[in-house]
């Protein structure tokens, strides 16, 4: 049976319970703009009944502690997400800071400072100028004005980048110290959680934890695992352990090769960082991803134009009569060695306008016809330079196994200006373990339709017509029209010298016309220029020969064991010069080393895979773009990195937004929930409140035997 | 579910991309380019690199197209002066061979000749901005000089054979010049220097041989021919330069038109834009006081 006292027992405990139940609700309210901070509720508790004689009497409620609304899963999601937006968020600030330096052309008459697009057209168009004019020095003046402006705009958008660059590395060593701080407050918080609450939830150590852990994901990729005693291990994405437990490691930064990398221990994890999310990974991202892209593609652009610029201007003739040589050069642009680098080194070193070789080669000043091929460059492919080239050769030449007659290897090469030559190597078999080789390279000259009614071929300086033409020429007979193939000469007959009346190639070409009838076709030679007007219709193209150096031919000598003896070494100095296109001399070493103990030269091409091969060609930049069209794709292709980030960002943001609502739902303090419960158990205690003073005034009733005044 | 408590900083999110969604189009108004960044239109930044640049080739052939119309039109003036001279040398040279004149007459057609051959070498000698427009490519150099060593006297070219092209934006090549030699000292009877200076040499005795004299009339004429075809050339590239000029004006205009559609901010639609994101930007602002004020709606209604 119960009694007064155990009423009393009953009455004072669940006033207790409602004070600590607002005290919680106390702490909710004053935590609400807490950063991290979880919301808790009171946790009750039903008192052990008390039973006596078989009959069970109830000892009211108990508050036994605040418990964190919390769902971990969706703490842990909403971390991860964290680290994608961050990272992307802050690529995109970079690549804000990027696109920045490439501003889009209004159009407008005053161009945009720093408009490369505009200052390359402006460069070829001052070209285009000097064709209408070429002794104006006022025009070859506004050719390195413009040549200025394109070099400065290049340098500076270079110089930009690497400073942009320089800063992110800055920025993102700056990280380190902010992670190193948080994953020590973790490690301690790890200790305390363990210590104090390996069981349970820890409360406002847990939000702490939560806290740190959410800023931490905020700067760097992470990782977290549960262990025991309540106690969390976090590692990067890539697997490095930056907090175990108690214990915590340091990240630490440090230049290697001009860039910042960052090790935690002795490992290197700056690739694992930039891909795991976060702050450090945008930072990372954007500096050796995003920014090396861009200044790659400015490289190939600076590369391109200067020494496509440089061969031609060093092909022609300048004001003065003169023309550049490998002693003096005539550069408009400083010539780069190679492609990296060349955006931020590009400048005009010419400084003298009368330099500019408005006139072809062997042309007197008032000629134009390299302002014509300089200004073209605005539509030709731009250039980069091909590192090796093997020759290869299925034969074997070996002494061992010795092929009569001669064979013929060859390799694709490239001169200054794109132009691909099929060098050929012909061996042939001189007994005695020996084999005699030479080295050509057959110039397959395009044909020039510009003018209607004639077809020109223009030949280099000093290239000779090649037996091996295949020109056909269709023209008016009085009996209908005829068709010649042009005849083949001599070897080694210059085309590129004689002028009126025709002599050499060009007599051929007219006796071979007259004996078949054909009239009212015309051939000249005109500096160079072989020029068939009148004619109905020509196909095949002219084949000449470029001069070439006397390392062209030599012997390969095998011993008796069929290894190559002679030479010992690479065949340097192949040069060949007056290529139809105007190109610079193009300079080639046959790669021989590996052949020492070989029986064949089919073998040498494997080593040469392995071996550098000097070659001072070039390719076409991919699909053979034009210096607009690089430009103008390298504009897309940034501005779609730009949009692809932003579109990726924001989309990360909502998702952020999504979880962060879920979480706030379940965690964050609700003032208006707060009130309601204070009401509520203000309500409570007020009716304990009640309760006991009626068990008081009945126990002063019991004491008092009914007397009103004994005890009061 | 509990509702978000934390709705406001939700509602601030938006205001933040009301607001830049408002300085974007405000820049865009004050430019008036509709793409202020690369990122924000890839293909069209793209597609406007590669409009301006035939846009600007367009402009610089237009002006280079102006600089040499002058120069040919001089040329064409000049071989139209050589035209009349040369008209006038053959009218002299057919009096003087009737046979009326006495020898002080045909002496004095002799001088006039001369005069005209004079003449006609300072026109082959004309420049055009400090270039001679009949050199070749020997531009710096007089073109033409006459010795009057030998009877007949020699007038020699000191230029050369080359030609100079334009090109037009679309590859079409338009011819510049024609070489000196070639107008005045053709094969034959078509060098002008060549009947003139036989001419000089035929009356300046005073004693004309008929025959001979009447062969090189004949020449003279055969030359003021051959003038006239090579004017004709010049002709054709006045009228290929207008017509390529003309053609690329066009272009140009097209291309601009393309360039502006692509770039510029269309003020109309981006007024509008503009307007509804101030007024949603005030909408947030009202919800957020709202919301604000009701937050705190228990705990004030609480009595103290």
């Amino acid at each position: 049976m119960g009694t007064i006292n155990s009423a009393f027992s009953i009455i004072s405990r669940a006033l207790e319970a409602d004070q600590a139940a607002l005290s919680v609700v106390a702490n909710n309210v004053a935590n609400a703009n807490t950063p991290g901070y979880t919301q808790e509720i009171a946790n009750w508790e039903e008192n052990q009944p008390l039973t006596v004689g078989g009959i069970s009497y109830g000892q009211g409620v108990s508050e036994t502690g605040a418990m964190s609304l919390r769902d971990s899963v969706l703490v842990a999601r909403l971390d991860q997400q964290n680290q994608l937006a961050s990272a992307s968020g802050t690529r995109l600030t970079a690549l804000n800071s990027l696109e920045a330096l490439f501003p889009p052309d209004s159009g407008s008459s005053s161009a945009t400072a720093g408009d490369i697009g505009n200052d390359l057209t402006t460069f070829f168009g001052s070209f285009a100028s000097l064709e209408a004019n070429p002794g104006n020095i006022s025009l070859r003046e506004e050719v390195l004005s413009s040549a200025t402006t394109l070099a400065g705009d290049i340098s500076n958008a270079a110089a930009s980048m690497n400073a942009q660059s320089a800063g992110l590395g800055q920025e993102a060593a700056g990280v380190t110290s902010q992670v190193n701080s948080l994953s020590t407050a973790i490690a301690q918080l790890n200790h305390q959680i363990q210590t104090s609450s390996p069981a349970a939830d820890a409360g406002t150590l847990e939000d702490q934890r939560n806290e740190d852990i959410s800023q931490l994901s905020q700067l760097i990729g992470i990782n977290q695992v549960k262990t025991e005693n309540n106690g969390l291990s976090i590692t990067t994405t890539s697997g490095q352990l930056l907090v175990a437990e108690g214990t915590s490691f340091q990240l630490s930064s440090g230049v290697v090769s001009g860039a910042t990398h960052f090790f935690l221990g002795n490992s290197d994890v700056t690739a694992g960082l930039a891909a795991g999310g976060g702050q450090l990974g945008g930072y990372l991202t954007a500096a050796t991803v995003d920014i090396p892209s861009a200044m790659a593609a400015l490289d190939q652009l600076a590369y391109g134009v200067s020494t496509s610029v440089n061969a031609l201007n060093n092909s022609g003739t300048d004001l003065n009569g003169v023309s550049g040589t490998a002693a003096s050069p005539l550069n408009v642009f400083s010539e780069p060695t190679q492609v990296a680098g060349a955006a931020a080194q590009m400048s005009v070193v010419m400084t003298d306008p009368s330099q500019i070789a408005a006139a072809g080669a062997g042309q007197n000043a008032g000629d134009n016809s390299n302002a014509v091929a300089m200004a073209n460059l605005a539509n030709e492919s731009l250039f980069q330079p091909v590192a090796t080239t093997s020759f290869s050769l299925t034969q074997n030449l070996s002494s061992t196994t010795p092929v009569s007659g001669t064979v013929t290897g060859s390799a694709l090469v490239y001169d200054s200006l794109g132009t691909s030559y099929n060098a050929t190597v012909t061996y042939t078999n001189l007994g005695s373990n020996s084999w005699g080789y030479s080295i050509s390279l057959p110039d397959a000259l395009t044909a020039d339709t510009g003018v209607a009614g004639q077809v020109s071929y223009n030949f280099g300086a000093g290239e000779t017509v090649n037996p091996g033409t295949n020109l056909t020429i269709s023209g008016a007979t009085t009996g209908g029209t005829a068709t010649i193939v042009a005849p083949t000469i001599t070897p080694g007959e210059a085309v590129g010298s004689a002028g009126p009346p025709p002599t050499g190639y060009v007599a051929s070409l007219d006796s071979a016309l007259t004996a078949a009838g054909i009239t009212g076709v015309t051939v000249s030679n005109t500096g160079g220029v072989l020029t068939i007007a009148g004619a109905t219709a020509t196909s095949g193209s002219v084949i000449a020969d470029p001069v070439a150096s006397a390392a062209t031919t030599g012997t390969l000598t095998f011993n008796a064991s069929g290894a190559l003896v002679s030479p010992a070494s690479d065949v340097s100095g192949i040069a060949f010069s007056g290529l139809g296109d105007g190109a610079a001399s193009l300079n080639l070493t046959w790669n021989l080393i590996g052949s020492g103990g070989a029986s064949s030269i089919t073998q040498t091409a494997a080593a040469s895979a392995q071996t550098a091969q000097s070659q001072n060609g070039s390719a076409g930049l991919s699909s053979g773009q034009t210096p607009t069209d690089f430009y103008s794709s390298f504009v897309s292709t940034l501005g779609a990195t730009v949009a692809g980030v932003q579109a990726e960002n924001t989309a990360e943001n909502a998702s952020v937004s999504q979880l962060q609502i879920q979480n706030n739902a379940l965690s964050s303090v609700n003032l208006n929930d707060e009130a309601s419960a204070m009401a509520t158990l203000q309500t409570s205690y007020q009716a304990a409140s009640q309760v006991f003073n009626m068990l008081n005034v009945i126990i002063t009733s019991a004491l008092n035997l009914g007397v009103q005044t004994a005890v009061s | 579910m509990r509702v978000d408590p934390t709705y406001i900083s939700n509602l601030v999110n938006s205001l933040d991309q009301a607001q830049a969604n408002e300085e974007q189009l405000t820049a865009e108004l004050s430019s008036g380019v509709s793409i202020i960044s690369i990122g924000q239109n890839p293909v069209a930044a793209g597609e406007n690199v590669l409009l301006l640049n035939q846009i600007q080739q367009d402009d610089s052939f237009t002006q280079s197209s102006s600089l040499v119309t002058g120069q040919l039109q001089v040329a064409d003036s000049t071989l139209g002066s050589v035209v009349s001279q040369l008209t006038q040398a053959i009218s002299l040279a057919t009096s003087a061979n009737n046979g009326t004149m006495n020898a002080s007459n045909v002496e004095s057609v002799a001088n006039q000749i001369s005069g005209i051959l004079d003449e006609v070498q300072s026109l082959a000698n004309s420049s055009y901005q400090g270039q001679y427009i009949f050199g070749g490519a020997q531009t710096g150099t007089t073109p033409f000089s006459t010795s009057t060593n030998t009877s007949p006297s020699v007038t020699t070219y000191n230029g050369d054979q080359d030609v100079n092209y334009i090109h037009t934006p679309n590859g079409q090549k338009i011819q510049l010049n024609v070489p000196g030699s070639q107008i005045f000292l053709g094969a034959g009877p078509n060098s002008v220097f060549g009947a003139l200076n036989a001419l000089v040499a035929d009356y300046s005795t005073g004693t004309v041989n008929t025959a001979q004299a009447v062969s090189d009339t004949q020449a003279l004429g055969t030359a003021l021919n051959f003038v006239s075809q090579q004017r004709v050339t010049i002709d054709n590239s006045i009228t290929q330069l207008t017509a390529a000029s003309n053609a690329v004006t066009s272009t140009q205009t097209q291309l601009t038109a393309a360039q502006s559609n692509l770039m510029q901010a269309d003020v109309g639609q981006v007024s509008t834009q503009l307007s509804l994101a101030a007024t949603q930007q005030t909408a947030l602002e009202d919800v957020i006081s709202q919301l604000d004020q009701s937050s705190n709606s228990l705990f004030s209604r609480m009595p103290a």
